[in-house]
């Protein structure tokens, strides 16, 4: 099954042709990875798919359902999660507070919510630090609370942009474990990474955007033997290697 | 964590305090200003609902508690309904009246927000000032209302003395806060505070910040407007200069930043501090050094602002954990 | 016939200072991206400077100019840098700092109730300067001279500040700033100086405003929450930021206040500028010449 359908999007912001004539498939239970240049679109097409803003053109399908017309906090609560490529905690509250703000997504009591919560937590390893501020936060703990509050309003589909950026090897390792364990579970999961390493280990497939174009989709080993794609993007050395 | 028994006991010892103060405190003057304490306490609670935990900041406040003394006084001198009826129609037309100025407004940002309530509060009092009569209802302009103390007693809303309107504004106080407290632990506060800190974040979890926003508006103006109807019994006269002022708005916002927005505590701690400043300084000063409250006021907020953004109520609940953490540690200590 | 026109003309001319004087709000909002709720303060606190200045001195009253305008502008400066900049910086990451707006409420509160302390509640003004109570006389028709001076200093004022803006090193580096500081810090422009600059501008500006208004208007303590409010009506009505929106609103409200006795009481026209305000507010949030802010 189509969890996720994308046609044809295109979105311009003024003369910038951000995504343009994009399409793919996101199928239940896959992993699939966006991958491209900086300002290559990729954040633009999630926030397109999550319904920050509608595209310009074009149609995406989220379990089957025409999403023109919904709101962000429509399609969360139909099961589309997503995490932002630029942390946004509520920093005054504490990591509990944060991750329960998601958890109500699914239920309106309380003690329900600090359940589900303290549920994700656990998964994500971050009991010990439930009742920090979250604006103290280390920038790993950070994204890993994105991830965190995102997975509490029990998705079905999980967009994750850059979570891995700015953290250390053995981080990136413990993270990709996470998201293979997510999707292990039953998740659909849609990813953006510049970390070549995490994402070639994780997706079932990649698709590579250039400008606001796809200019290559299929399986990662394809993916890294493509021309235009080490052309455009994963330079020489990694073709070679 | 502290046990729950150390940090509810000083709760009790508080309110069994406030309820004893009238047998300590006879003169009339000194219940007084205890009763325009209270009151602004619970006006400022109101006001945080909004102004506190959903994170913008209304300045036009007063519209509410003039709606709600007009609206009760009106049908109680023209058309003989108790105060008490009055007081919960008022209500609900501030409420609506909070949702319609929230509507466009909660889509955008502070300033806009702020600009809003104090042109639509500014509106509605030059309104009460121009006219005489709105369709059958007398408003008198800016004569303003009298209310003629004939039948006094409970239901009437009107006494003699001032102890019941003591008792009365402390039992609205207290609910307020219970109110304040359960809803901050609920889903609309999560949302509120949510929606306040990063909108962006908020709509992703599901939360539709600008329906949130618009519940609290609509709470937290019909709160106001009950105490519009207090107000109203309280002082039997009313025109739209006293009770629709744009200093009640502003000293309301006052109270709630130097106490601390968004907490419980902070409200009536603000008007701990500040209502004594303002009532003593007037009585004391009110001749000689006009306006000395107001610099107070301005330097006190300033300074707060500067220093202790969070309000007040920041480090002295850090120093109350640290003084009960003490004293129930040392109580483990000795067996 | 001829009575409306008079009243018109009249009311632009007032509504030109009215603009004058939110010209220094939108251009501290058009920098910080705040509103400065002690601007009518400030306004009042140019009046008394430039009251002073004309009565020890009993020079023409826009000869107070020469001072009012450096001492204005050294303390916006000053304002900003003291109050305002700390919580810039310790709210960095925050698009819109509610802090902000709040200080500068205190500093409205602390400003008029001091001028009460120092001035008292009385109302003063400049019996004799040449231009009080003058009229010129077109036709069959009155026009106030002291506002016909302020129209024409309110004019210049405005396209003294698009030139500084817009021709000089300073003025660019401010207009970098207000369109992304975060860019314009990046190449080694100092937010922080910008910010103050702006502010000693908006504040020097509001000082000629109260200048322009010595000649012909009562100085009180208050006086400056009747321009506070106008002000914030006039730039939404003229669109946040905008300098000839300023201008033009304020004219708008001036012709208002000026033509609308004409037809009710005074206070009624008073209560159709704010519902013209909410209109806008609610219709054209960006009003006639503003820039929509993603906010
Ligand atoms: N809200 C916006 N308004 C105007 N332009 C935008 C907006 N958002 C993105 N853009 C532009 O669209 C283009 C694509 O940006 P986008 O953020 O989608 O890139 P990206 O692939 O996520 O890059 P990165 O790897 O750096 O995150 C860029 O040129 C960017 O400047
Ligand atoms: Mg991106």
């Amino acid at each position: 099954m189509k969890v996720l359908e994308i046609k044809k999007v295109r979105r311009y912001f003024g003369g910038i042709k951000a995504v343009e004539n994009f399409s793919l498939d996101v199928e239940e239970g896959a992993i699939v990875g966006l991958i491209g240049p900086n300002g290559a679109g990729k954040s633009t097409l999630f926030n397109c798919v999550a319904g920050v803003f509608p595209p310009t053109a074009g149609e995406i399908v989220f379990l089957g359902e025409r999403t023109a017309g919904l709101k962000p906090w429509d399609l969360c609560r139909r099961g589309l999660a997503r995490t932002f490529q630029i942390v946004k905690p509520f920093a005054s509250r504490s990591v509990l507070y944060n991750v329960m703000v998601g958890a109500f997504a699914g239920t309106a009591r309380r003690s329900e919510a600090e359940r589900r919560a303290l549920e994700v937590l656990e998964r994500l390893r971050m009991v010990k630090i439930k009742d920090a501020r979250a604006g103290n936060l280390t920038i790993a703990d950070r994204k890993r609370l994105e991830i965190a509050r995102a997975l509490a309003t029990r998705p079905r589909l999980l967009l994750l942009d850059e979570v891995m950026a700015g953290l250390r090897p053995t981080e990136v390792d413990e993270m990709v474990a996470i998201i293979k364990g997510l999707r292990d579970s039953g998740m659909t999961i849609f990813v953006i990474e510049h970390i070549m390493r995490a994402i070639m280990a994780l997706s079932d497939r990649i698709a590579v955007l250039h400008f606001g174009s796809k200019i290559a989709e299929g399986t990662p080993q394809e993916i890294a033997r493509d021309e235009r794609v080490i052309k455009a993007y994963l330079g020489e050395d990694y073709g070679a290697a | 964590m502290l046990p729950s028994r150390a940090r509810k006991l000083p709760l009790v010892l508080v309110a069994l305090a406030a309820f004893g103060l009238p047998l300590v405190v006879t003169s009339a003057t000194y219940l007084h200003i205890l009763i325009l304490l209270f009151l602004y306490a619970y006006l400022t609670t109101s006001w945080n609902l909004v102004g506190g935990f959903a994170g913008v900041l209304p300045l036009g406040h007063a519209a509410f508690v003039g709606i709600g003394a007009y609206t009760s006084t009106i049908l109680s001198l023209q058309y003989g309904v108790s105060p008490w009826i009055g007081m919960f129609a008022g209500a609900l037309i501030a409420a609506v009246v909070g949702v319609i100025i929230g509507l466009p407004t909660f889509k955008m940002r502070g300033a806009y927000f702020a600009l809003a309530t104090i042109a639509f509060a500014e509106g509605i009092r030059v309104m009460f000032e121009n006219i005489d009569h709105l369709g059958p209802f007398q408003i008198n302009g800016p004569r303003g209302l009298q209310i003629p103390p004939l039948k006094t007693g409970l239901v009437h809303f009107m006494f003699a003395d001032k102890e019941p309107y003591y008792y009365i504004i402390l039992v609205m106080l207290a609910a307020v806060l219970a109110l304040t407290w359960a809803i901050s632990r609920s889903k609309l506060g999560f949302y509120l505070v949510a929606g306040g800190e990063e909108p962006e974040a908020a709509q992703a979890l599901g939360v539709n910040v600008a329906r949130a926003k618009l519940a609290a508006m609509a709470m937290s103006s019909f709160l106001t407007a009950l105490a519009g109807t207090f107000w109203a019994q309280f002082t039997l006269y009313i025109h739209p200069k006293s009770v629709m002022s744009l200093d009640i708005s502003f000293e309301i916002a006052f109270i709630a930043l130097i106490g601390g927005r968004g907490s419980i505590a902070g409200p009536v701690l603000g008007a701990l501090l500040l209502r004594p400043v303002s009532d003593f300084s007037r009585i004391y000063f009110g001749d000689t050094l006009p306006g000395l409250h107001l610099i107070i006021f301005g330097v006190v907020l300033v300074l707060v602002m500067l220093f202790q953004p969070r309000g007040l109520q920041e480090p002295l609940t850090r120093f109350y954990q640290q003084a009960m953490r003490r004293l129930s540690g040392g109580r483990e200590a000795a067996p | 016939m001829l009575f409306i026109i008079e009243d018109t003309l009249n009311g632009i001319l007032m509504g030109a200072i009215y603009g004058l004087a939110a010209l220094g709000l939108t251009v501290i909002f058009g920098v910080l991206k705040v509103i400065n709720f002690a601007h009518g303060s400030l306004l009042m606190v140019g009046m008394y400077v430039a009251y002073w200045a004309v009565l020890l001195t009993g020079v023409h009253p826009y000869l107070s100019l020469i001072v009012v305008v450096p001492v204005m502008f050294v303390f916006g400066y000053l304002l900003q840098d003291i109050l305002i900049k700390p919580i810039f910086k310790s709210e960095k990451e925050v698009r819109e700092p509610i802090t902000v707006i709040i200080v500068t409420t205190g500093v409205w509160y602390i400003l008029d109730n001091l001028a009460l302390l120092i001035f008292g509640p009385q109302y003063r003004n400049i019996q004799d300067n040449p231009l009080r109570g003058k009229m010129l006389e077109i036709g069959e028709m009155m026009v106030s001279v002291p506002k016909l001076w302020g129209f024409f200093t309110a004019l210049a004022t405005a396209l003294l500040i698009y030139l500084f803006l817009q021709k000089t090193r300073m003025g660019r580096a401010v207009r970098a700033t207000s369109l992304d500081r975060d860019a314009a810090s990046l190449q080694g422009i100092n937010q922080y100086r910008i910010y103050n600059i702006a502010f000693g501008l908006g504040t020097a500006v509001a000082g000629v405003a109260g200048v322009t208004l010595v000649p012909f208007y009562n100085i009180f303590p208050t006086v400056g929450v009747l321009f506070d409010i106008k002000c914030f009506i006039i730039v939404v009505l003229g669109g946040l930021g905008s300098i000839g929106g300023a201008l033009l609103g304020g004219m708008i409200i001036g012709v208002i206040e000026s033509v609308g006795p004409q037809f009710m009481t005074a206070t009624w026209t008073e209560a159709i500028v704010y519902a013209l305000f909410l209109a806008f507010l609610f219709l054209k949030p960006s009003g006639l010449f503003g820039v929509k802010y993603d906010w």
